[in-house]
């Protein structure tokens, strides 16, 4: 994208006031959206983002600055407003850059870019149209089909100078179920760090199916009843739990400015002893998953509790200066407009010792949430909440009638402790995580596990 | 690049390629950003970025293509990219590159200047010291932030309409945390400006917002009046805003389908759409589209005047559009929001003798559902007790479904609390009264 020389040029100029460090960002991304809308393909999309960012530390002060202008001049430019802005001293810098290749555990077969538009919309289309044919009551399906090509390149004055390319492709179907006097939807949208042979993994009509299904099965549901008890949250997406309650809450973005409840609990028991949880971006294809993160580091795998003991947080490069702790190849972002900061990559409470029947049947009352919504945290006191988009009632361990419009309510401390059972069927899901350096791929994930306590918000 | 050469290549390739109706979009911005953290400033950030979005018409169909990345070849591939784009388009929408309105309003904002970044630096400055000095309860990882940005717009087609906006804002605030008791709360305030009184009260009012939340108790599940503060209905407002799209309701996505003319909201509920609101700072007199846009009445004393229209919506339905138009279908509304009553905040407390006040709602996103207008989100507030705002509670939920809070609201304040600016999008709302909501608690 920049030659060497350029580069070497570009950061000793972000240096020239001081910096003790400086780093140059590139990328070079496509996206190509299609959309599925009332029974045809209706809108088809092609972007293209390419830009700079260029950062320099003077200790953990930071300063950074994009630009879109590519040219010498232009680089040159940028890299000036940034020792400008960070420093006043006068200083001759030379930087030797040597290219470093990271190995590719992600490979890549068939490239959405380059293959036939043809073979997308028969793809969406697929998934779309076995939404439509489950039941005449599901009156609208809307589907998508994305995929983003995004190369990045990371050079900075420790002489680092890689580039990597991350390819991720997803399917998202939602369907809108009516009886004629009430709406009712269902989603289903799962994504990998792969081309388009994600396709000879996963189904596209059965993805279009668990959408339908889900809205059928709301659109009998009554209203949740309101109040606290015991909850079942099933495994893929039932991980934004985690997500939420804790993962960021574990992110150097908060604890290394002191806003997080996990500060200072290294080493100490912040969950129940069957909580273990995982933040790896190493799995191969895996939607959260990125050979080196944003800032040249190569990802790992972090565990982040293991048996209820905190073990690790996710650090980037600013979070390890204020934390004075090793970086973990959490440092992320979605693109150059954005600031690198510290982000969950792939990250799952792992399987426990429970039998998932038993969870169920321990249950005299309280809910099962099947499948969850998105949610929200406050790191700094750990409340979160989040929607349960398809639920049901258990009495005497058995799962009854659906209830919709259900969230669950609670703080992270809290909840982690109160997780007194977990199950052995892992799986994961796919989400869009924003925080202050954007929106990127993450994935959560657990087994069944069982809640012995939480507010549930609900009309009953 | 400069846009007359950009506008010249993209003009050239279509040309070249025989591509005859197309519209070119570009926009170019800038930004700063000055943080600080403990006194110092943490962090400061500039840019500049610039993006040109394509579109045009091939056998009738419309194609989309978008690139920050400005050479010969790349805008000739972005034509390309389009045209490929929309042959596999199936939709009978009829697509319009637009021939121009007759007059387009002038907008009443100031020129957009962008401050100097000393000038931030200073500000965002001053604001933390007078945070950590207000009291002795604010701790570090209290945040004071001053922002500047700045746009320019430049609409051109292959019907010679050429359109261009600058729009811009300057503002800071103040994200304090306070320790009291040993408990953590946080608040943050903001203001539309770097001088004046209103960035004077900053520090003060994040710190006291902060204190209030301390020794927040939680209340029994149950029915309650509950008073909504402006600032967090325009966010329920803003998460059930697709509903007033035509294009949503032409799909049956939205439940006002064929309400129009109808009483959707208490007689008191007026909600206006204006792109052009006194004071704002991202006034547009046309939409992505290219059509003139006007301030209109959505919804006039309960009855739903008018859905929000595009071109292809407007005439797939046999309306005219209302000037909301996004690229890529849809619409988008400007100053939206619902109109003030007549009462005071104390007023509404008064009324509704005993309940909960809620100053804080979170995970909107996630908690309501605007193709069924369900809602159920997690609540932060204060009790009503005896007509008078009394102790904070905390972690409840509140829950219900849009459509009918609309029609249950029972009175408003007389005052519209404005939002933070989003793209040309701002939500409004007075504080609101409704009786008898279902709110989840201990």
């Amino acid at each position: 994208m920049i030659s060497r020389i350029l580069l070497e040029d570009v950061l000793a100029a972000a240096m020239s006031t001081g910096a003790d460090f400086a780093e140059v960002y590139a990328e070079k991304t496509r996206n190509n959206g299609m959309r599925f809308l009332d029974g045809k393909i209706d809108t088809v999309s092609d972007d293209m983002v390419s830009g700079v960012g260029i950062r320099a530390f003077i200790g953990t002060r930071t300063v950074y600055a994009t630009t879109t202008d590519l040219s010498r001049a232009g680089l040159i430019r940028c890299a000036k407003a940034v020792a400008d802005a960070l420093g006043e001293s006068k200083l001759q810098v030379s930087i030797n850059l040597t290219e470093r290749i990271f190995p590719n555990i992600h490979p890549v077969k068939i490239l959405p870019g380059s293959s036939l538009l043809t073979t997308r919309t028969d793809i969406l289309k697929d998934a779309c149209f076995a939404a439509k044919e489950t039941d005449e009551k599901i009156k609208q399906v809307m589907g998508n089909l994305t995929s983003v090509d995004h190369t990045i390149l990371v050079a900075n004055s420790e002489g680092l100078y890689t580039s990597d390319r991350h390819v991720r492709t997803r399917i998202a179907v939602s369907a809108v179920a009516s009886d004629g006097h009430e709406n009712q939807s269902g989603s289903c949208s799962p994504g990998r760090g792969m081309g388009l042979e994600m396709f000879d993994f996963i189904n596209p009509r059965e993805v279009g199916k668990v959408a339908a299904d889900q809205a059928l099965v709301n659109l009998r549901a009554d209203y949740c009843p309101a109040g606290q008890m015991t909850v079942a949250i099933e495994n893929g997406f039932g991980g934004v739990i985690f997500h939420e309650a804790c993962g960021h809450s574990l992110e150097a973005t908060s604890v290394g400015t002191g806003t997080s409840q996990m500060c200072g609990k290294l080493g100490q028991k912040i969950a129940n002893e069957k909580v273990t949880a995982i933040d790896d971006g190493t799995i191969p294809g895996a939607w959260g998953s990125v050979n080196i993160d944003d800032e040249g580091t190569p990802t790992q795998r972090n565990v982040l509790i293991e048996n209820g003991i905190l073990k690790s947080y996710m650090i980037d490069r600013l979070g390890s200066r204020r934390m004075n702790m090793a970086m973990t190849g959490n440092g992320r972002r979605q693109g150059f407009m954005f600031e690198p900061t510290s982000r969950m990559t792939n990250t799952f409470i792992a399987n426990g010792n429970d039998k998932n029947e038993d969870i169920i049947k321990s249950i005299e009352y309280g809910l099962y949430a099947k499948s969850m919504g998105g949610g929200s945290v406050n790191p700094l006191t750990g409340e979160f909440n989040f929607g349960v988009s398809e639920g049901y009632i258990v009495r005497n361990g058995e799962i009854c009638e659906p209830v919709r419009g259900a969230s669950l309510v609670g703080t992270g401390s809290q909840i982690l402790m109160d997780i007194d059972m977990v199950g052995q069927n892992l799986a994961t899901a796919q989400g869009m995580c924003g925080s202050s350096s954007g929106s990127v791929p993450t994935d959560v994930g657990q087994p069944l596990i069982r809640v012995s306590k939480i507010t549930v918000g609900g009309r009953r | 690049m400069e846009f007359k050469q950009i506008k010249e290549l993209i003009a050239g390739a279509c040309k070249k390629h025989g591509v005859e109706e197309f519209e070119i979009y570009y926009s170019i911005g800038e930004n700063i950003n000055a943080e600080t953290l403990k006194n110092e400033i943490s962090a400061f950030s500039s840019g500049e970025s610039a993006e040109v979005a394509f579109r045009c018409i091939v056998n009738g169909h419309m194609g989309y293509s978008s690139t920050s990345y400005f050479d010969e070849d790349e805008l000739e591939d972005l034509v390309l990219r389009a045209v490929d784009n929309a042959k596999v388009i199936e939709n009978d929408d009829v697509v319009v590159i637009f021939k121009g309105s007759e007059s387009y309003a002038k907008t009443t904002a100031p020129e957009p200047k962008m401050v100097e970044a000393s000038e931030l630096k200073k500000c965002a400055l001053e604001l933390q010291k007078k945070t950590y000095d207000y009291s002795d309860t604010v701790v570090d990882g209290t945040q004071s932030i001053a922002i500047s940005f700045r746009d320019e717009i430049y609409l051109y087609n292959s019907h010679g309409l050429e359109l261009s906006n600058k729009v811009g804002m300057t503002g800071c605030y103040v994200a304090a945390v306070v320790n009291k008791d040993g408990e953590s709360r946080d608040n943050f305030e903001f203001a539309e400006s770097i001088y004046g009184e209103k960035v004077d009260e900053l520090p003060a009012k994040a710190v006291n917002g902060a204190l209030d939340k301390i020794g927040a108790s939680e209340i029994p599940t149950g029915k309650y009046n509950v008073v909504i503060d402006g600032t967090q209905m325009r966010s329920i407002l803003s998460a059930f805003s697709p509903s007033f799209s035509a294009k949503n309701a032409l799909l049956g996505m939205s439940l006002l389908k064929g309400k129009e003319g109808e009483k959707i909201a208490a007689d008191i509920v007026t909600i206006v759409d204006d792109p052009m609101r006194e004071g704002c700072p991202v006034q547009t007199s046309f939409d992505n589209e290219g059509v003139a846009t006007y301030k209109k009445n959505v919804v006039e004393n309960g009855v739903l005047k008018t859905l929000l229209y595009d071109l292809t919506t407007a005439i797939k339905t046999g309306k005219t559009t209302t000037g909301n138009g996004v690229r890529g279908g849809g619409v988008r509304p400007y100053n939206f929001g619902i109109m003030a009553g007549e009462n005071t905040l104390e007023e509404l407390f008064s009324k509704a003798e005993n309940g909960v006040y809620v100053t804080g709602v979170k995970g909107l996103h996630a908690g309501a559902n605007s193709i069924t207008g369900d809602f159920s989100v997690e609540s932060e507030g204060f009790l009503i007790e005896n007509g008078k705002k009394a102790s904070p509670v905390k972690s409840f939920v509140i829950s219900g479904n849009f459509f009918e809070l609309l029609k249950n609201i029972d009175s408003l304040s007389n005052e519209v609390k404005w939002g933070i600016p989003g793209g040309f999008t701002v939500f409004g709302s007075p504080d609101i009264l409704v009786k008898d909501m279902t709110v989840a608690g201990k």
